[in-house]
């Protein structure tokens, strides 16, 4: 729409540019009373300004207060601030740890974010087919995202209790055999997973819901006067209209996943054996438990560099295309 | 306060507004939304200005001419309650004193606070700590040694504490710990299972000599499973990485373990020792003389409602199991293997190192902590065994049972290896005991658990020592 629109009214060329910028247009209504055009260009600071005090503090020092802790031997204990140059982060790629706690993390990433995308679309279809009662759906399927990770946690650490807990007692009474939900190093990981996709797929779906009230419906009138069955009408307007959102929900989806530390930390503190031990966990470990904090922002400045250029990366066709 | 303070400031805004309105009147004719906006962004600001100064000011004993003592401790539930009660006592029996004293939650984020408020500078006048943890924090300056004449004067002296635990609260001959107890990681029995498996003595109590020596402990084991039809002794190591560590590191103790941990070299174990350690525990956990996969949780409810005998646990576990078995006994630890040992840690109080030292406060400390020792009696209730002796000797205390029956663990009491990362609430523990969880749970040969703890034990070793 924006593209026909701009097409109509001016065109092809930069008469648009200059106008274009913040205020343009109306900063030259403006112009003949230049004193309510100062307070206004003051008040816009002002509006900002609380933002970009609590950004500067607790997001522009800290990252770069951070990345100078990086190249110094600083202990939380508040000794030893020299600088080491990169000797953190020459142990850092030397660190077995590392690597295996950032497969980890990419593990979990992998096995969450498949079903969080999967599951949230189909409960979202299954939603818009219109079912009876949508809101109690909507609702039952976006209440578990309002949980906090604590409750979340010790919730499911109940359900997966080795032994005594309700999956396994569940499992004895049908005749099968305990499994180790949080115990066995090759289940844990997978237990989490779960957790995580009950605990956070309704965000996704509400997404996805949105999205599909968004298409228009003259579309499927066409494509049902046309002959077009249900299945038709899913593969050829429902998921190409609901690709961009997918971008935008894989993205932030990665971005979450990647940033696992809650519900692990709560459920198997990183165990068992360290099998579920994520990158964020062991930099938690290295700085605040063993106190070395130079150390652990060296960790943090690897995995913040892998996810920068893993998002660019994602991002570059996104710019393309648009 | 905050809400006077919050409420007045919306006045301070409101002449901005006025103002504005004022130099606008010729155009507008009235109170545009933006200086509404901007009035209510005045207020706002002003709101939280106002809250975060109230809440900056601490309740201070300043005015009612009592020196303030704060003290930082990790006791939480039953514990926590005793703990209020001892300071409640010692502060009626100093008028000239106030304590606040604050608990915060145990594990390793209480050292974590504990760390940073020292090097920070205005820590807590005292604080509760593992005297396991010493060795990392003693050296780093991070806390001030006792005085031990100020303490003479006050009645403690080296003669009123078990040697173990004095010599542990020791760091370069000087006491860096005041230890207000000793909590050995004991066995719990039921005394009418081990009556009816016929492992008592006459007086009806759990015969340590039934369970003496590992062939005899897991064939005691399997009577009591026999008596109770589920299993004998209650032991959960899933998920319960500090469990596994006293588990294995008493046993170790036992079955003459030495070690060698000195950074910069690899670790050195008695890897026959430790291998037999866990032999002796992959026989236990079989499903009938202990449950297999089991977390602490299922271990404590099983034994509370009478379908397991014995329960290896910390002491301080002792007032959950006795609601649920008001008869419940309690043992130190059976001798397994020749050499008596029981592993236990030790809460202490410690002098966070001040910045600006305030001898005043120093001396009312001194006063408080010797005041809290001497309650001991109180803290015994919990199950502790007061590391103040005379509280020991007393015909009181002589009278708690199950406690006295386990007293004796304080005198064979192991600590944790002496090194800058070991300890309570230690990223160590928590790494050994994930070095043993496959071989526990019957999925790595015992010889397994002991390679991967050497390994981890190395990765400590090759780390800088923070403090």
């Amino acid at each position: 729409m924006t593209v026909s629109n701009a097409g109509v009214t001016t065109p092809p060329g930069k008469a648009l540019a200059g106008p274009r910028t913040p205020d343009g247009r109306s900063a030259a209504r403006a112009g003949t009373t230049p004193r309510s055009l100062r307070e206004r260009d003051r008040s816009g600071y002002l509006f900002v300004a609380p933002f970009a005090i609590a950004t500067g503090l607790f997001l522009v020092w800290p990252t770069i207060s951070g990345l100078w802790m990086s190249f110094t031997n600083q202990s939380l204990t508040g000794t030893g601030s020299e600088f080491i140059g990169f000797d953190n982060y020459a142990e850092a790629f030397s660190d077995p740890q590392v690597w295996q706690t950032l497969w980890h993390t990419v593990w979990f990433t992998i096995l969450s974010t498949v079903p969080l995308v999967v599951v949230a679309l189909i409960m979202a279809l299954l939603v818009h087919t219109g079912l009876p009662g949508q809101w109690v759906w909507r609702m039952s399927f976006f209440a578990p995202y309002l949980l906090t990770s604590a409750v979340v946690s010790g919730l499911s650490a109940w359900l997966f209790q080795p032994d005594i807990g309700l999956l396994d007692t569940t499992l004895a009474a049908l005749g099968l055999g305990p499994v180790g939900w949080i115990t066995d190093e090759n289940v844990a990981m997978f237990s989490i997973a779960l957790v995580t996709v009950w605990w956070t797929v309704g965000f996704n779906f509400l997404l996805y819901l949105a999205a599909l009230q968004g298409i228009p419906a003259q579309q499927y009138e066409a494509a049902t006067i046309d002959g077009a069955g249900g299945w038709r009408r899913l593969i050829s307007i429902t998921l190409p209209q609901l690709r961009t959102i997918t971008g935008v929900i894989v993205v932030l989806q990665l971005l979450a996943s990647l940033k696992v530390f809650d519900q692990i930390y709560l459920l198997t503190k990183g165990g068992p054996n360290g099998s579920t031990r994520p990158i964020l966990e062991y930099v938690y470990d290295i700085g605040f438990t063993n106190y070395r904090l130079g150390y652990a922002s060296a960790i943090s400045y690897v995995f913040f560099a892998l996810i920068l250029v893993f998002t660019l990366v994602r991002l570059m066709p996104a710019r393309k295309e648009a | 306060m905050t809400v006077l303070r919050g409420r007045g400031v919306p006045g301070q805004g409101s002449p901005v507004a006025a103002s504005r309105t004022r130099s606008w009147a010729g155009s507008s004719g009235g109170l545009s939304r933006r200086d509404l906006l901007r009035a209510a962004l005045v207020g706002a600001g002003g709101v939280a200005l106002g809250g975060t100064l109230a809440g900056c000011a601490t309740p201070s004993a300043a005015g009612s001419g009592k020196t303030e003592v704060m003290i930082w401790d990790l006791f939480s539930g039953g514990d926590g309650a005793l703990m209020q009660e001892m300071v409640g006592a010692v502060a009626a029996a100093n008028p000239d004193i106030a304590v606040d004293s604050t608990t915060l939650e145990w594990g390793a984020p209480y050292y974590t606070k504990l760390a940073m408020t020292s090097s920070g500078g205005r820590p807590p006048e005292a604080a509760v700590m593992h005297v396991s943890r010493l060795a990392g924090y003693a050296p780093g300056g991070l806390l001030e040694p006792f005085d031990l004449d100020a303490l003479a004067d006050l009645g403690v002296t080296e003669a009123d504490f078990a040697p173990a635990v004095w010599e542990k609260a020791q760091f370069d001959g000087q006491l860096y710990a005041l230890p207000l107890d000793t909590h050995p990681y004991i066995m719990f029995n039921n005394p009418a299972i081990v009556q009816e498996a016929g492992l008592a003595t006459p007086d009806g109590k759990l015969d340590l000599d039934a369970v003496a020596g590992a062939d005899r402990f897991l064939d005691a084991g399997r009577a009591m499973a026999e008596v109770t039809g589920e299993t004998g002794v209650g032991w959960g190591y899933q998920r319960d990485t500090a469990g596994c560590w006293r588990m294995f590191w008493g046993l170790y103790s036992q079955n003459g373990g030495g070690y060698e941990l000195t950074p910069g070299r690899p670790a050195e174990l008695d890897v026959e020792a430790a291998t037999e350690v866990f032999e002796f525990l992959q026989a236990m956990v079989d499903g009938t003389v202990a449950a297999k996969n089991q977390d602490g949780n299922a271990a404590s409810g099983r034994f509370m409602t009478a379908r397991t005998g014995t329960m290896f646990a910390g002491e301080w576990d002792l007032p959950m199991f006795r609601d649920a078995l008001p008869d419940v006994g309690a043992t130190q630890f059976p001798a397994i293997f020749d050499t008596p040992a029981n592993y236990a840690d030790s809460h202490s109080f410690v002098l966070p190192r001040q910045a600006y030292p305030d001898p005043a406060k120093r001396e009312a400390t001194y006063r408080v902590l010797a005041g809290l020792l001497k309650e001991g009696l109180t803290w015994a209730s919990a199950g502790h065994i007061p590391a103040y002796q005379p509280v020991v000797e007393e015909p009181a205390y002589q009278e708690l049972s199950p406690q006295r029956d386990y007293a004796p663990a304080a005198e064979i009491a192991v600590f944790d290896p002496d090194a800058w990362f070991t300890g309570g609430g230690s990223d160590f523990q928590t790494r050994m005991g994930d070095a043993m969880t496959d071989t526990l749970a019957g999925k790595a040969p015992a010889r397994t658990a002991v390679t991967r703890m050497l390994s981890e034990m190395d990765r400590f070793l090759s780390q800088p020592n923070p403090a």
